[in-house]
């Protein structure tokens, strides 16, 4: 069971789950947990021999009930490739099943806030290469989206719609547009290749999203991943963040504040340099860039198209 | 991050008692829909929640 405790200095939450530090690492990949069941082989954590998308609750969970809740998401029962290999169909299934994860977690009186996120790379940490992502299912409000509330109250509406407006005004930074969907570097991107994914139309979180726009949303984060793996010729490490309203705002109807988008923070400031949360990053919360978004968004664009 | 799961216990070729548990699980599910996709809910081992999810094809709301 893990323990909250709040850090007075920094006004956060610190989530203390010690029994994590067991949890299996490294496995071979003949044990990988993330692959189906195969007659006569040993047990995965989906006791099935074939799949499409599973989720499951995490074995060493970050927060379990009646204190949120931790899933692992897996993307497809083969064990190689990436969000940006999947069949369009399956991404876009994808879509539903974060839909109703957040559906299903946000209902929960113990949940605050909704995660969905994917960490790719051993760059970020990941030791397992099985496509997958995570739920975290908070029972507190977390920072990031508590200030995307109050960037709203401060610009007086709904902050991603006002600056994706300027994006399209100025369009420098736009990466990838569709009908109901567009991507761009934003103006002040903390990581170089930083990419948003933003439903055109102001939609709280992904309920409020109609079919096509779950199907253009699967279609761009596939554009924008093969345009990252094409920018360096390489697997592009990153975290993927899904950002929506908080669940504590909708006990028993539309969300009232937040707009759906997908933020992609990518470690790699070239293609065989990181960037690291250094001094100014972690001391002062001030990131310093090396790159200028602008410029690394006219090369992602070049990418996308390259691959598209 | 590293791997947040752990592999089961393992074990050595076929066990009978592995693939009753599979049945059972599978006499558990029960089915539901999001969008198209068809959802279905087991129990593991442990207790612990599994859905699987399936594309049918079709669109229901």
């Amino acid at each position: 069971v893990s323990e909250l405790r709040f850090n007075e200095l920094r006004g956060e939450e610190v989530v203390y789950a010690i029994h994590r530090q067991d949890r299996t690492f490294l496995p071979d990949r003949e044990h990988c947990p993330l692959d189906p069941t195969r007659p006569g082989k040993p047990q995965t954590e989906i006791p099935f021999p074939a799949f499409e998308i599973a989720v499951f609750e995490n074995r060493f969970p970050a927060f379990e009930a009646p204190q949120g809740a931790a899933e692992v998401i897996v993307y497809t029962d083969k064990h190689e490739g990436s969000l940006a290999t999947l069949s369009p169909q399956r991404a876009e299934a994808l879509m539903w099943v974060w839909r109703h994860r957040y559906a299903e977690l946000g209902a929960r009186a113990d949940v605050r806030y909704v995660l969905i996120f994917e960490n790719r790379g051993v760059e970020v940490g990941v030791t397992l290469h099985h496509p997958h992502g995570q739920v975290y299912a908070y029972p507190f409000l977390p920072p990031v989206p508590e200030r995307e509330l109050a960037a709203d109250e401060r610009l007086g509406g709904c902050a991603v719609c006002a600056l994706t407006r300027e994006e399209l005004t100025h369009r420098t930074r736009l990466v990838y547009e569709s009908e109901e969907v567009v991507s761009y570097v934003p103006y002040a991107a903390r990581w170089a290749y930083e990419a948003h994914v933003v439903v055109r139309s102001h939609r709280a979180s992904l309920l409020e999203c109609e079919a096509g726009e779950l199907r253009s949303l699967a279609a761009a984060l596939q554009a924008l991943v093969r345009g990252y793996d094409s920018l360096f010729q390489r697997s592009f490490p990153y975290v993927m963040v899904v950002h929506q309203a908080p669940t504590s705002s909708v006990p028993e109807g539309p969300a009232l504040a937040g707009h759906v988008h997908v933020e992609f923070y990518p470690p790699l400031r070239a293609a065989q340099k990181l960037k690291y949360l250094a001094g100014s990053e972690q001391g002062a919360g001030t990131f310093i860039a090396d790159t200028v978004p602008e410029e690394s968004a006219a090369a992602l664009r070049e990418a996308i198209a390259l691959v598209a | 991050m590293a791997w947040e799961t752990t592999e089961p216990p393992a074990r050595d070729g076929p066990d009978t008692a592995d693939v009753a548990r599979r049945e059972h699980a599978r006499e558990d599910a029960r089915e539901e829909r999001t969008g198209p996709v068809a959802i279905t809910r087991h129990r593991k081992d442990d207790g612990r929640l599994l859905i699987l999810y399936r594309r049918t094809g079709d669109q229901q709301p």
